[in-house]
Parts: C-alpha cells; sequence; structure tokens
C-alpha cells in the first residue's frame, strides 16, 4: 500500500514537485533571513568586541574609571607575564594587548617644517608577530585603501580620510605628539606605510595604527599595555563563559583595595553593552518568531488546499472500502514525507547561502559614511546551530498541521457527502 | 439467498428549520444475482437509497440489512470493510483515479485485502480480459475513451468478487453504442458470476435489460415489477 502510495506522489507533481518547491523556498526563506538577521546583531556585538571591549577585557580599576580619557598613566604593567598567566589559567582564549593612545600628527613638508597638523586617536595592536591574529581581527587587510600592512617597527597605516585631507601619500613622514606613560611629552616619527578606512567615521576620524611594540617604546609603556582583550577562540561572544571567567579571574587577580590591580570586564559591562545585546536578542527572536509564524501561516495553507484538492480523491477511496481511519493517516505520511523533503533541501540551500553571506558578506559601508556608531560596513549571516533545525517548524510542523486539518475534514463530513462530490 | 432487506426506510435531511423527507417507508428485498434498478425522476431518493445500501450513508428510521448487517449499527470500519468485501461500486463519472495505469487502478481495492502481490496480479488481469481491456492495463485513464474508462470502473468493481454492485446512472456519460456494450458485459458478468446489480437510472437504454424495476416517486415506491420483459414504467 505504502508503495501505491508513493507511486502516487511521485506521478501527481501537484502533489510532490509543487509542495515540495514552496516547502523548500519557505523553509530557504526562514533559514536565510533567521541567519542573516542574527549575522547583522552579531556583527555589531563582534565590531566592538574586536575594536574595544574584546569578549572580555582586562584594565586596571583606575584606568576603568576613565577608560573614555585614555589614562596611560593608569595602564597595566608586567603584561607579558600577565598574558602568560592567563594562556594557562584559560585555554580556550586568545589574550592580546594594546594600548589606546591620543595625539597630534603633524605633517612636515620637504625642509622638515610644520605643514599640516591635525589630532589623532591611535590603536597599537600586534602586527608584526608571524602568528598574530589581530589585523584580521580589526578587518585591517581588508579596508586598507592604499599600501600595505607595517612590516617592520617605525611603521603606521593613517586613516585614509586623514591622508586626503592633508594631501599625504604613502611612504612620506609623520610626527606623533603626545605624552608618555610618566607625562612627560614625547614625539616619534612613522613613515605611511598605507591608508586605511574602516568605514565607519568613529574609526576613520584622524587614525593612525601602529605595531604595539613602538608604541610600548614611544609612550615608555615597558611591557605595559591599555587593557588586555580576551577572545573566546569557538565562535563569538558567550555570555555564560564570559561570566565564568570573570569571576574566577577577579577572584584570583583583583583586589578591591588596589587601584592598579587589574581587573576583569566581560563585554556586556562595556559601552553599554548589555542593554544592546538584551534588546538584540529580543528583537531578533522577536523577528526570527514573526518570520517562522508568517511562514507557518503559508504552508500551513500549501498542505490545506493540498488536502482539500483531493477531496474527490479521498471520495473513491472510501467507496471502494478503505478507512477513514487509513486514509487519514496515508494523508499525514504524505506530509511528513514532503515536509521532510522540502525541509532537508530548503535548509541545506539555506545553510550554503548564510555560509555564502558569512564568508562574503553584503558592503553596505558607502550608504555608512557619516555614521558615528561603531557599525560594521559589511554585514553578513551567521550560520548558528539553530539554523540546522528552526526551517523545520514551517516546513515540517506546519506542513503537516496543515494537511492534518484539511485531513480531518474527511471524519466530519458524512460518507455520503463525499461520494455525492464526486459526481460533479 | 437474500442479500439486501429494506424494512420501513426512512431517510431524512436537514433543510432549513425542518427536514426533507427523501426516502419513506421503503420496503424491499433483494436476491443473489438480481439485475434491478431503481428508476424516476431527479430528486426521486434513487442515489440517496443506493448510499444507504453501499453503507456510504446510514437510515434516519427503519433498517437496512446487507449481507446480514445492520446499516445503521455498523462501524466507520465496519462499513468500510463491507464496502470492501462485498460491495462494488460504478459511478456515473467513472471516478478513476487519474495518476494510476488501468491495472493499478483496478488493484486498488485488492491492496487494502493484503492479498498477495501474484495473486492480485492474477485477479487483476482476469478481470480485464474478462472486460477485454487487457492491453489497456498500463494505460492512464486520460488515454482511454468514455466507455474503456467505464470498464475500467467495472473492472474495479468486480475484481474483488463482490456480492453486490451499485451502479449509479452508469452510461449516463456514454453515448448509445458504448451504453450497450457496458451493459451487455453487466448482464454476463450478472448471469455468470450470479452477481447482483442495482442500478439507480433514468436512462431508457439500462431499464430495457433490468429484470426489475422500482420505480420511485418522491421518495416512495411506486411500483415494482419483476420478470418484466419488456418496458413498462408506472411513473
Amino acid at each position: 500500500m505504502l508503495k501505491f502510495i508513493f507511486k502516487g506522489i511521485i506521478r501527481d507533481r501537484s502533489r510532490s514537485l509543487l509542495p515540495i518547491i514552496v516547502v523548500i523556498i519557505g523553509v530557504f526563506i526562514t533559514v536565510l533571513m533567521s541567519g542573516w538577521i542574527k549575522g547583522i546583531f552579531s556583527d555589531l556585538i563582534d565590531v566592538n568586541a574586536n575594536f574595544t571591549t574584546g569578549h572580555v577585557k582586562i584594565m586596571t580599576s583606575a584606568y576603568a574609571e576613565n577608560e573614555a580619557q585614555i589614562p596611560n598613566d593608569l595602564a597595566l604593567l608586567d603584561v607579558d607575564e600577565l598574558i602568560k598567566k592567563l594562556n594557562s589559567d584559560y585555554p580556550h582564549m586568545e589574550w592580546v594587548k594594546r594600548i589606546n593612545f591620543g595625539g597630534l600628527l603633524d605633517i612636515p613638508d620637504k625642509n622638515g617644517e610644520t605643514r599640516a597638523q591635525g589630532p589623532a586617536v591611535g590603536r597599537a595592536v600586534d602586527l608584526l608577530s608571524p602568528h598574530s591574529k589581530e589585523a584580521e581581527r580589526m578587518n585591517i587587510l581588508k579596508s586598507i585603501v592604499k599600501g600595505s600592512l607595517p612590516t617592520k617597527q617605525g611603521e603606521a597605516l593613517i586613516s585614509n580620510d586623514f591622508a586626503e585631507k592633508f594631501g599625504l601619500k604613502v611612504g612620506e613622514k609623520v610626527t606623533l605628539f603626545g605624552s608618555t606613560m610618566y607625562g612627560s611629552m614625547m614625539f616619534k616619527t612613522f613613515t605611511v606605510c598605507g591608508t586605511i578606512s574602516f568605514g565607519s567615521a568613529i574609526l576613520d576620524r584622524g587614525a593612525i595604527i601602529i605595531d604595539i611594540s613602538d608604541a610600548q617604546i614611544a609612550l615608555d609603556m615597558n611591557d605595559g599595555a591599555s587593557e588586555i582583550l580576551g577572545f573566546f577562540n569557538e565562535g563569538g561572544y558567550n555570555d555564560v563563559m564570559a561570566d565564568s571567567v570573570k569571576a574566577s579571574f577577579n577572584a584570583k587577580y583583583s583586589s578591591a583595595d588596589d587601584e592598579f590591580s587589574p581587573q576583569m570586564f566581560k563585554l556586556r559591562d562595556q559601552n553599554g553593552l548589555d542593554r544592546y545585546i538584551s534588546l538584540a536578542d529580543s528583537v531578533s527572536g522577536l523577528m526570527v518568531f514573526v518570520l517562522i509564524i508568517a511562514m507557518s501561516i503559508v504552508l500551513w495553507n500549501t498542505g490545506l488546499l493540498g488536502g482539500l484538492r483531493r477531496y474527490n480523491e479521498y471520495g473513491i477511496r472510501l467507496a471502494l472500502g478503505e478507512e477513514k481511519s487509513h486514509i487519514y493517516k496515508t494523508i499525514i505520511y504524505e506530509a511528513i514525507l514532503i515536509g521532510l523533503i522540502g525541509s532537508i533541501i530548503g535548509t541545506a540551500l539555506g545553510l550554503a547561502s548564510v555560509y555564502y553571506l558569512q564568508e562574503n558578506g553584503i558592503d553596505f559601508s558607502g550608504l555608512m559614511k557619516n555614521v558615528t556608531m561603531m557599525m560594521p560596513g559589511v554585514y553578513r549571516a551567521k550560520v548558528t546551530p539553530d539554523l540546522f533545525y528552526i526551517g523545520f517548524i514551517p516546513g515540517l510542523v506546519a506542513m503537516t498541521l496543515g494537511n492534518a486539518l484539511a485531513g480531518f475534514t474527511i471524519y466530519k463530513r458524512k460518507t455520503a457527502k463525499l461520494i455525492k462530490e464526486l459526481d460533479v | 439467498m437474500e442479500v439486501i432487506k429494506i424494512n420501513n426506510l426512512v431517510k431524512r435531511f436537514p433543510m432549513g428549520k425542518g427536514y426533507f423527507t427523501a426516502l419513506n417507508k421503503i420496503n424491499l428485498s433483494f436476491e443473489k444475482g438480481e439485475f434491478a434498478g431503481f428508476v424516476g425522476p431527479s430528486g426521486s431518493g434513487k442515489t440517496t437509497l443506493l448510499n444507504i445500501i453501499g453503507s456510504l450513508d446510514t437510515p434516519s428510521d427503519g433498517s437496512v440489512i446487507v449481507m446480514g448487517k445492520s446499516v445503521s449499527d455498523l462501524t466507520y470500519k465496519q462499513s468500510a470493510r463491507l464496502r470492501n468485501k462485498h460491495i462494488g461500486f460504478i459511478f456515473q463519472t467513472y471516478n478513476l483515479l487519474p495518476v494510476y495505469t488501468v491495472f493499478e487502478n483496478v488493484e486498488f481495492s485488492l491492496l487494502l485485502q493484503n492479498i498477495s502481490a501474484s495473486e492480485r496480479k492474477k485477479a487483476v488481469m482476469e478481470a480485464l480480459e474478462w472486460l477485454d481491456i487487457a492491453d489497456k492495463a498500463k494505460s492512464k485513464p486520460n488515454m482511454l475513451s468514455g466507455g474503456e474508462c467505464q470498464r475500467v470502473a467495472i473492472a474495479r468493481a468486480m475484481v474483488k468478487k463482490p456480492e453486490i454492485i451499485l451502479a449509479d446512472e452508469p452510461t449516463a456519460n456514454l453515448d448509445s453504442e458504448n451504453s450497450h456494450r457496458i451493459l451487455q458485459t453487466m448482464k454476463k458478468l450478472n448471469e455468470e458470476l450470479k452477481v447482483s446489480f442495482l442500478f439507480a437510472t433514468h436512462d431508457e437504454k439500462v431499464m430495457k435489460y433490468l429484470d426489475r424495476i422500482i420505480a420511485l416517486v418522491d421518495g416512495r415506491v411506486a411500483s415494482d415489477e419483476k420478470n418484466i420483459s419488456k418496458l413498462e414504467i408506472k411513473v
């Protein structure tokens, strides 16, 4: 009997191909949009994590209190030793040191006289170590407009906006004026090895990026750093794990009595991200929920219409002596089979598309030139574990329920009415 | 042997705030091997009576005993089994399943009886040969003429060797030549296999073949003529 029913499904395209295509499309849209929505919110969090907050961040308590002022006189010391301990205590995380600084960039003319000057916000990250992931993490390589990454000490990347504004070219010199960790005046000349544009005004205005060893020398921060950022090796931000790491670190290394003792903050503790993440979770959850409901209604109706369209067939089968319960079971089996095939194909296609968008993204930086929020220029989708099953809710469950409801009318209608409706 | 016994059958359908009485105090019985028909104008209750005999509907009052079983007392499951084992249906519009071949359409009722594949094949081919459509076994219904479709429907009804075949306007969609061929086939089936045939019809061609004509008027039996050789209906 099952073979007989299967033959019918295969031969009748309106029973097989058409509903399968509808299910595939519905599931595909559900998976793609869910991945896209999660990706966008996740991108916003990742940008903050990669540029400023890490998944967790260590600063001195005193530095943390005045972080906006970049008080490097309150920076961490003995960071290499601390990082060694962190690597031992938390081997599932990567730890990187960073120095933030402010200053004045002076551009000399051919005689060495000041041609132009402008305020600059600097970041010093590990660009020269062979295994450093910092350039990749901050998307520096893809953001370089002209030139290349620093390959040796004394080289700097300058904001492309800044360079264009002051007619600065790759290979020319710039001098950074500022103050050392101990408050004395410093100046250091760098060769511009490239210009950079992150596509976000807040990151691009007067930015200078140098290797951390240069900053340590220039700012007299030997074995010091403004902050140490920690990133989970697997996947993105995980609040539960961050909480656990924070608690254990602060219990072990932090002291309430010592303002220079290191203190760990998780991503949610910083820059008002707690509210943002809660909001993002709620909004993305709501959007995915609405999407699933909408797709469920579409596929429910597909199942319902598919079932009602076969009223004629059910009448014939009843007349030939098939039991109502048997017909009902076959309707459900068919719906499950079609829902399953459609959901598997739709999920596979959706995941492939989400993966493609995760790797390549869509570049909206052209539309965000004057955006002052820290937002990514390239928006990516994100493959998350729930994408592997989320499409089955509309694809399998709603489709089956729609068919079940349509099939239920067999019980509700009088048998004679089913037969009478045959003779049209 | 009595295959159908109808006692004081009343069938009412709800209509507005009241009821419409489709069948009123019908008393009939049919012996095995009868070739009988209900005749009468539209709305006289022919199809309703066939539906109740076929356990597709139930009486409002009275009783209908088919193969010793009261239609009113059967569960869905029991009435399905009664139809599957003992009753064959032939419809005006053939009602073949369009996606299946002729062979598969005829085979369907046997699938419900859990008969082995080899036995099913033998029975189906016998039925098709009997109706002279064995060469169409692999054809789909849309490749057949109206007459061929109705022969497939007859094959489907007879393949399970039922005691009763109920035929509702079986010639309504056929031309004169095909109608006669179909009726001759049914008559042959009736005579050789002793299958009881009950028709609902107002086609004079059908009436000429019937051994017993029951005229229905407004849900009542107006006349019941047995062993007739010529058409003479009192309506």
